[in-house]
C-alpha cells in the first residue's frame, strides 16, 4: 500500500453503473458460495466440530477507516484475486488426489462459483479503471501459499477454508461497494447543493 | 558346561567298551544340549509402517524354537507372546520372524525379547530391544495413524490418535459416529473400525477430538475393491488399428488411487473414471493383448487374440443419398475409410414408412448403394444403413444417420367399388376414398353409369373428396326387364387417370333371404359360407346399419374366391347399433345376394322404453304395451319382465320370454291403487322400464248383490221376531207387561185400579211442609189452598207457572236415594205436568222406564235455569215440619212444580222399591236437608217400563219414547 499513492476518486456515471453491476455479481457470488460450502461439508460429512475457523489463508492489508476508494477497491480485488487462486489449486489438488470427472451437484456448482468469480474480478478490474482511471499496480500474488496441505484430510480442511474465504471476501466486496455507493450520493447530492448555490450567487 | 570324560579299563574287553559307548553318547547329547539354549544375541528390529509388520532377527545359534514376547512399553502390557519355530537363514546366519501389529507401528513404542527353547527347557530371555513410537515426549504434536491408507471393503482397520502433550483425549469419530476406543499409552489412543464398507469418492474421515470437543487431528481412509474387469475385446474399425474395450466393477477408488490400465504394457488413458465402458486404441493390429489393471488394493489381468479380419467392426456410413422414383428408389452412401473398398460387405438397409419398418439386406465388396424395390408412389419413407463384414462376419457396424425422402407420383389405383340399391330403382354408386392408391393428389373421380340393352350411358365427374354418386336408374333403364346396369369409376391425378373400375349388376336383384345372428369376437365378426364349386366368382361382404334403409352409408371387403370366411371389423362399429352384413358373389353377370347375418358389436340395453297402459278387466288388469322401435332395442330383444311397483321396490311378476306378446294380465289384486313396470331386456339388461298405474274399483254387480241379500236377512229377521212375538204375546205380555196388583194403601187411600192420576182439587195444592216441632228432615204433602196459590203467584211476581193443568195435588218424593225415581212423561219430554204429576207419586213400578221419558226428579233446583230458581228457603221453611201438610201454604214450592232436566240424577238408575228406606235423619242431611220420606210409598199402575239410566240426549229420549210407544201399543193392542 505504501508503494502506491492515493488519489480523489471522481465519481462519473459509468462508474456508478459497473459498482451497480460489480455488487450484483458479488451477490450472485455469495449465494452462490453459500450453496458451494453446504453443498461441501455434505460431500465430506463435515460436522459443526470438525469446521473450526483457523485464521485467513489471505494476505492484504488490514482494513482502514484512511483508506480511500481506490484503496479499499484494490484490497477487494487483490483478495478476490488471491481467492481466484486458491480456488484453482483447490480444484486441481481435490480432482488429482480424491478424483474428477464426476458431475454431480458439487461438482456443478463448484464450476459455477469459478466462473462467477471471473465475471466478479473483470468487473472490479472494470470498477477499478472507472474509479482510478487505469488499473495501474494489479495486485499480486506475492506470498500466498498455493501448495496445500499433504495430509488429505488436512487438505480437505484447507479446501473447505478457501470457500469460506471466498465467501468472506465477497460479503466484503458487498458491504464496501454499498458503503461507497451511499458515499457518493452523498457527494453528489453536496456537489449538487454547491453547484445551486454558486449558481445562485452568480 | 557338560564334560566329555573319557576313561578305559583294559580288563574289561566288552562290557567297559559298551559302557564307554553309552557315557559318550550321554555326553554327546548333554554338550549338545548345552549348545543350543544359548540366550540369543544380536536382536535387531526393522519395521514396516505401511504393512505395520515388525521383522524381529536374532542370532539363535542351531536352535529352531524361540519364544518371542513383544509389550507396549509405557504401559509394558504384552500385545504377543508365544513360541515360533524359525529356521536358519543359511546366508545371513540369523534367525528372523515377522510380527503383523494390529496397531500402527506408530502409535506407540513397542519392546521385544527373545529366547530359545528346547521342549521345556528355554534360555534367558533377550536384551529387551525397542521400537520407539511417535507418542514419545520429544515429539509434542497431535498425530493420526494410518494417514490416506487404502483398505479393501469388509477389512478391519485400527486408527490411533496421539493427543499434544498437555491436552486430554475426547473422542475419536468414523465417518459421523463415534466409536470406541483403547489406550494404548499415555498419549496414544486406538479405535478398530470392523467390517469397512465401501467409502464415497473422497473417503472416509477419521477425526480425533480432545475433551473440548475440540479437533484435534483427521485422516482419511479409502475402503475399496481390487480391479475386477470383463468383456475384454479388441476390435478394429479401419482394419488398420485396434480398438479394446472391456467394462469394470467401480472399485470406489478414484484420484490417486484409481485404477491404471496398461494394454500390453502401455498406458492406457482413462479420462472417464466413473464411466464403466472403458476403451483403449493400439495403432496397430497386434493380434495378441494383454491388459492388466491395478490400483492400491491389487490388480487383473485379462488377455485377447484375434485376427484383424475376424474382428472387423465397420463404422457407420456416412452422407447418405437417395434417388427416388414412383416404385423404387436407389439409396447411395460412403465409407469414412478407403481401405473399406475392397473388403466385401454385407449391409442392412432399414426402410421407415408410416411406422412400419423393412429391412433390406445387401452384399457386395466396397459397396455404397442398394436399391429399394416395391415402394409405393408418393409415399414417404425414411433409410439408414449399416454394414458388417461379408467374411468372418464379426458383428454390425453402427447405424448410419437417417434419411428420409419420398417417392415420385403415378397414376391413381382403380377405385374399390360397390353398388347400392334402394328398393325404388335409386341407388348409388360408392367407392373408397384412394389413400396411398391415390399416387398423388387426386383431382376427381369420373363415374360412368350405362346399359348395354339400353345402349344408354351417363357420364359424370366428381370433385376428390366424393366418394359417391347418386343414381335413378329409372333414367337408365326404360323396361323393367332384367338388364344388366354397369358401373365405371375413374380416378384421377396429375399423373393421369387411373385404370377403370366397373361392376355389373341387375335392377332385379333380390333381396330377400334368410337373417341369420353373428357375434363380435375379439377381432371382429367372424362370417362363413358354404362354398359353391360350381362358382368361380369373388365375393364381396357388405355392412350397414340394419336401421338404415335407403342410401345408407355402406361398407364392404372383397373376397377372393375359394375363401369361405372373413373376419369382419370395422372402426366404424359402434356398440349398440344393429349391423347387416350381407355376402354378395359378384361377376361380369352382375351380383347376387347369397346370405344376410345381422350382429352387435356389444349389445346394450334398449335405449328406450315400452308405452305401457293399464285397464280393469273384473278384478284383473291388464296390461298392454307397444312395441320398442327396432333402432332403439340396441341389442336382440330377449323379451319383458313385468315388475309389481306400488312397493318401494320392483317385484318381479312375470317374465315374459316371448318378445312378440303386448299385454299381460295381472290377477288377484285387492282393490286400490297399483302400480306395474314392463321391462324390455337384451343379452346386457332391462331398460329403464315403462310404469303405469291404475285404482282398481270395486265391482258394482256385486256390490248390488251383496246390498240386496242384507235388506233381505234384516227382513226376514224382523219377520221372524214379529211372528215370534206374536205367537207368544201372552209370554211376553207376562214377561214384560204383568197386570200390576192393586195397591194395598193404609188410611183413605183410594183402590181404584188403573194407573194412579191423581188430580186433586184444583183448589188445594199438596205441599211439602217443613214441621219443625216434629221431625226438620221430613217433608209432608200439604194442601195448599188456591187462596195462597194466588197469593203465591202474586208474591211471586212474574215468576212462569206451569199453567197446563189446574191446582192440582202433587207428591214430592221424599227423598231417600240418590237414585230417585223419575216421573215418566208419557209423549214427550214437554208432556203436560199431568202426566208429570202421576209420575211423582211414590210407585211400585213392575214395568220398564226409559230415561228420556222418565220423571224427573229435581235434586238440586239450583242446577235449574234462572227463571225457575227453586226457593231452597222455601223449602227449607216447609221441611221442618214432617208428615203430609196439604195446609202449608208455601207458594214458592207451588210455583215450581216443572223441574227442569236435573243434574244428579246421572249417579242412579232404576231404583225398585226395595230401596225404600225409612225416615233418616242422616240421609236426609246428606241430601240437603231435603225431606227424606213422606211415609209409606204410594203404589201406582203404570204402563212404562223402567230402563236403566242410559244416554241422556234429549234426541235419544224422543226416540226411545216414541220406540217404547210403539212397543207399548204393539203389547196394548196385544192383550186380549
Amino acid at each position: 500500500m505504501a508503494h502506491r499513492r492515493s488519489r480523489h476518486i471522481s465519481v462519473t456515471e459509468p462508474s456508478r453503473t459497473t459498482m451497480t453491476r460489480t455488487t450484483a455479481i458479488a451477490e450472485q457470488l455469495h449465494y452462490e458460495c453459500c450453496v458451494l460450502l453446504e453443498l461441501y461439508k455434505k460431500k465430506e460429512s463435515f460436522t459443526t466440530d470438525v469446521l473450526v475457523a483457523d485464521g485467513r489463508l489471505v494476505t492484504v492489508p488490514p482494513p482502514s477507516s484512511q483508506l480511500d476508494t481506490t484503496d479499499k477497491l484494490w484490497r477487494l480485488h487483490s483478495a478476490l484475486l488471491q481467492c481466484s487462486s486458491l480456488l484453482e489449486i483447490a480444484i486441481i489438488k481435490e480432482e488429482e488426489e480424491l478424483g474428477g470427472g464426476k458431475t454431480g451437484d458439487y461438482e456443478s456448482q463448484r464450476k459455477t462459483v469459478k466462473e462467477r468469480l471471473s465475471f466478479l474480478l473483470v468487473s472490479m478490474g472494470e470498477l477499478r479503471k472507472a474509479v482510478d482511471g487505469s488499473v495501474s499496480l494489479t495486485p499480486t500474488l506475492e506470498g500466498l501459499k498455493l501448495d496445500g496441505p499433504t495430509a488429505l484430510f488436512e487438505l480437505k480442511l484447507w479446501i473447505y477454508r478457501i470457500f469460506e474465504e471466498l465467501d468472506y471476501w465477497t460479503k466484503m466486496v458487498i458491504s464496501t461497494l454499498q458503503g461507497l455507493s451511499s458515499v457518493l450520493a452523498k457527494e453528489r447530492a453536496r456537489t449538487t447543493r454547491m453547484r445551486s448555490t454558486r449558481n445562485a450567487r452568480r | 558346561m557338560p564334560h566329555l570324560s573319557v576313561s578305559t579299563n583294559p580288563q574289561s574287553k566288552y562290557c567297559p567298551v559298551w559302557l564307554i559307548c553309552v557315557i559318550l553318547s550321554l555326553s554327546v547329547v548333554h554338550t549338545h544340549a548345552s549348545d543350543v539354549l544359548r540366550v540369543p544375541q544380536q536382536v535387531t528390529l526393522s519395521t514396516n509402517f505401511k504393512e505395520q509388520q515388525l521383522s524381529i532377527s536374532w542370532l539363535g545359534g542351531a536352535a529352531t524354537t524361540f519364544d518371542i514376547i513383544i509389550l507396549r512399553t509405557e504401559l509394558n502390557i504384552t500385545v504377543f507372546y508365544g513360541t515360533v519355530s524359525v529356521p536358519l537363514d543359511q546366508v545371513s546366519g540369523l534367525q528372523r520372524w515377522n510380527w503383523t501389529s494390529a496397531e500402527p507401528l506408530e502409535c506407540t513404542s513397542l519392546s521385544v525379547k527373545v529366547r530359545s527353547r528346547d521342549g521345556q527347557e528355554t534360555s534367558e530371555w533377550s536384551n529387551t530391544q525397542n521400537l520407539q513410537g511417535s507418542d514419545l515426549p520429544s515429539n509434542e504434536q497431535s498425530q493420526i495413524y494410518p494417514m490416506n491408507r487404502v483398505v479393501p471393503v469388509g477389512a478391519n482397520t485400527t486408527f490411533c490418535c496421539i493427543v499434544k502433550e498437555g491436552q486430554e483425549f475426547g473422542y475419536i469419530k468414523y465417518g459421523n459416529a463415534v466409536v470406541n476406543t483403547t489406550r494404548l499409552s499415555r498419549r496414544s489412543y486406538a479405535t478398530t473400525v470392523v467390517n469397512q464398507g465401501p467409502s464415497h469418492q473422497s473417503g472416509a474421515n477419521v477425526v480425533c477430538f480432545d475433551s473440548l470437543t475440540t479437533l484435534i487431528v483427521g485422516a482419511v481412509v479409502f475402503v475399496g475393491y481390487p480391479p475386477l474387469l470383463r468383456d475384454f475385446v479388441c476390435e478394429t474399425h479401419d482394419l488398420t488399428s485396434a480398438v479394446c474395450r472391456w467394462n469394470v466393477r467401480d472399485p470406489k477408488l478414484y484420484g490417486r488411487r484409481r485404477t491404471k490400465y496398461t494394454l500390453n504394457m502401455r498406458n492406457c488413458l482413462d479420462e472417464y473414471e466413473h464411466v464403466p465402458q472403458k476403451k483403449c486404441i493400439v495403432q496397430q493390429w497386434e493380434g495378441n493383448w494383454t491388459l492388466l489393471a491395478v490400483n492400491p488394493l491389487g490388480q487383473y489381468r485379462l488377455t485377447d487374440s484375434a485376427e484383424l479380419s475376424h474382428r472387423v467392426y465397420p463404422v457407420a456410413p456416412t452422407k447418405l443419398r437417395v434417388d427416388a422414383h414412383a416404385w423404387n428408389a436407389t439409396v447411395h452412401w460412403q465409407w469414412k475409410y478407403s481401405s473399406y473398398f475392397t473388403l466385401g460387405l454385407v449391409c442392412q438397409v432399414e426402410l421407415t414408412c408410416h411406422g412400419i419398418i423393412k429391412n433390406f439386406t445387401v452384399s457386395g465388396v466396397g459397396l455404397q448403394s442398394a436399391l429399394l424395390s416395391k415402394l409405393q408412389p408418393n409415399e414417404d419413407y425414411g433409410v439408414r444403413v449399416r454394414c458388417g463384414a461379408q467374411q468372418n462376419f464379426w458383428k454390425w457396424g453402427n447405424w448410419s444417420q437417417p434419411l428420409y425422402f419420398k417417392t415420385k407420383t403415378f397414376v391413381p389405383d382403380p377405385p374399390d367399388l360397390w353398388m347400392w340399391i334402394n328398393e325404388d330403382n335409386t341407388g348409388q354408386v360408392v367407392w373408397k376414398p384412394l389413400n396411398r392408391q391415390s399416387h398423388g393428389q387426386i383431382i376427381g373421380y369420373e363415374v360412368t353409369v350405362w346399359s348395354r340393352e339400353e345402349n344408354v350411358q351417363h357420364t359424370h365427374t366428381f370433385p376428390p373428396d366424393a366418394a359417391a354418386a347418386a343414381i335413378d336408374f329409372t333414367q337408365i333403364v326404360t323396361s323393367s326387364n332384367d338388364t344388366k346396369v354397369t358401373a365405371t369409376v375413374i380416378a384421377k391425378n396429375n399423373e393421369g387417370s387411373s385404370q377403370p373400375a366397373s361392376m355389373v349388376f341387375r335392377l332385379t336383384e333380390t333381396h330377400t333371404v334368410a337373417v341369420s345372428r353373428t357375434v363380435y369376437e375379439n377381432s371382429g365378426f367372424r362370417l362363413s359360407w358354404q362354398s359353391d364349386a360350381n362358382t368361380t366368382s369373388d365375393y364381396v361382404v357388405e355392412w350397414h346399419d340394419s336401421a338404415c334403409s335407403r342410401n345408407c352409408p355402406v361398407e364392404w371387403i372383397k373376397v377372393l374366391t375359394g375363401i369361405t370366411n372373413v373376419t369382419v371389423d370395422s372402426p366404424n362399429f359402434q356398440p349398440g347399433v344393429r349391423y347387416t352384413f350381407s355376402l354378395y358373389s359378384f361377376s361380369s353377370e352382375g351380383r347376387q345376394l347369397l346370405q344376410r347375418w345381422q350382429g352387435f358389436v356389444q349389445e346394450l340395453v334398449p335405449s328406450s322404453s315400452v308405452l305401457l297402459s293399464a285397464s280393469q278387466q273384473d278384478t284383473d288388469v291388464v296390461l298392454t304395451w307397444s312395441s320398442i322401435p327396432q333402432v332403439n332395442h340396441r341389442g336382440f330383444l330377449l323379451g319383458f319382465n313385468v315388475y309389481n311397483s306400488s312397493g318401494s321396490e320392483l317385484k318381479l311378476i312375470a317374465n315374459l320370454t316371448d318378445k312378440e306378446i303386448r299385454s299381460y294380465t295381472v290377477k288377484g289384486l285387492s282393490e286400490g291403487t297399483h302400480k306395474f313396470t314392463v321391462k324390455a331386456y337384451t343379452s346386457a339388461g332391462e331398460d329403464s322400464g315403462a310404469t303405469a298405474s291404475i285404482t282398481l274399483e270395486p265391482y258394482i254387480d256385486w256390490l248390488i248383490f251383496e246390498l240386496l241379500t242384507s235388506l233381505g236377512v234384516t227382513a226376514l229377521f224382523f219377520i221372524i221376531v214379529t211372528f215370534f212375538c206374536y205367537k207368544k204375546r201372552k209370554w211376553v205380555k207376562r214377561a214384560f207387561y204383568p197386570d200390576i196388583p192393586e195397591p194395598k194403601l193404609p188410611g183413605d187411600w183410594s183402590r181404584t185400579q188403573g194407573p194412579l192420576d191423581v188430580k186433586p182439587s184444583s183448589h188445594s195444592i199438596i205441599q211439602i211442609v217443613e214441621k219443625s216441632d216434629q221431625d226438620s228432615s221430613k217433608e209432608m204433602l200439604v194442601v195448599i189452598p188456591e187462596e195462597d196459590e194466588d197469593e203465591e203467584e202474586h208474591g211471586m211476581g212474574d215468576e212462569p207457572v206451569d199453567t197446563d193443568e189446574p191446582a192440582s195435588l202433587r207428591y214430592y218424593n221424599q227423598v231417600i236415594d240418590e237414585r230417585p225415581i223419575r216421573p215418566r212423561y208419557p209423549d214427550s219430554s214437554t208432556s203436560s205436568a199431568s202426566s208429570l204429576d202421576s209420575g211423582r207419586t211414590d210407585v211400585t213400578y213392575t214395568g220398564i222406564q226409559t230415561s228420556g221419558s222418565s220423571l224427573v226428579f229435581q235434586l238440586h233446583p239450583a242446577g235449574s235455569s234462572e227463571d225457575q230458581q227453586p226457593p231452597i228457603d222455601v223449602i227449607d221453611s216447609c221441611s221442618g215440619g214432617g208428615g203430609y201438610r196439604p195446609q202449608c201454604n208455601n207458594a214458592h214450592v207451588a210455583s215450581h212444580e216443572l223441574f227442569n232436566e236435573p243434574q244428579a240424577y246421572a249417579s242412579g238408575g232404576y231404583k225398585p222399591q226395595s230401596s225404600w228406606h225409612l225416615d233418616s235423619p242422616t240421609e236426609a242431611g246428606e241430601v240437603g236437608g231435603l225431606a227424606p220420606s213422606l211415609g209409606s210409598p204410594t203404589s201406582v199402575a203404570s204402563t212404562q217400563f223402567l230402563l236403566p239410566d242410559g244416554e241422556r240426549h234429549e234426541e235419544e229420549k224422543q226416540a226411545s219414547s216414541s220406540a217404547s210407544t210403539w212397543f207399548t201399543n204393539l203389547l196394548s193392542s196385544s192383550k186380549p
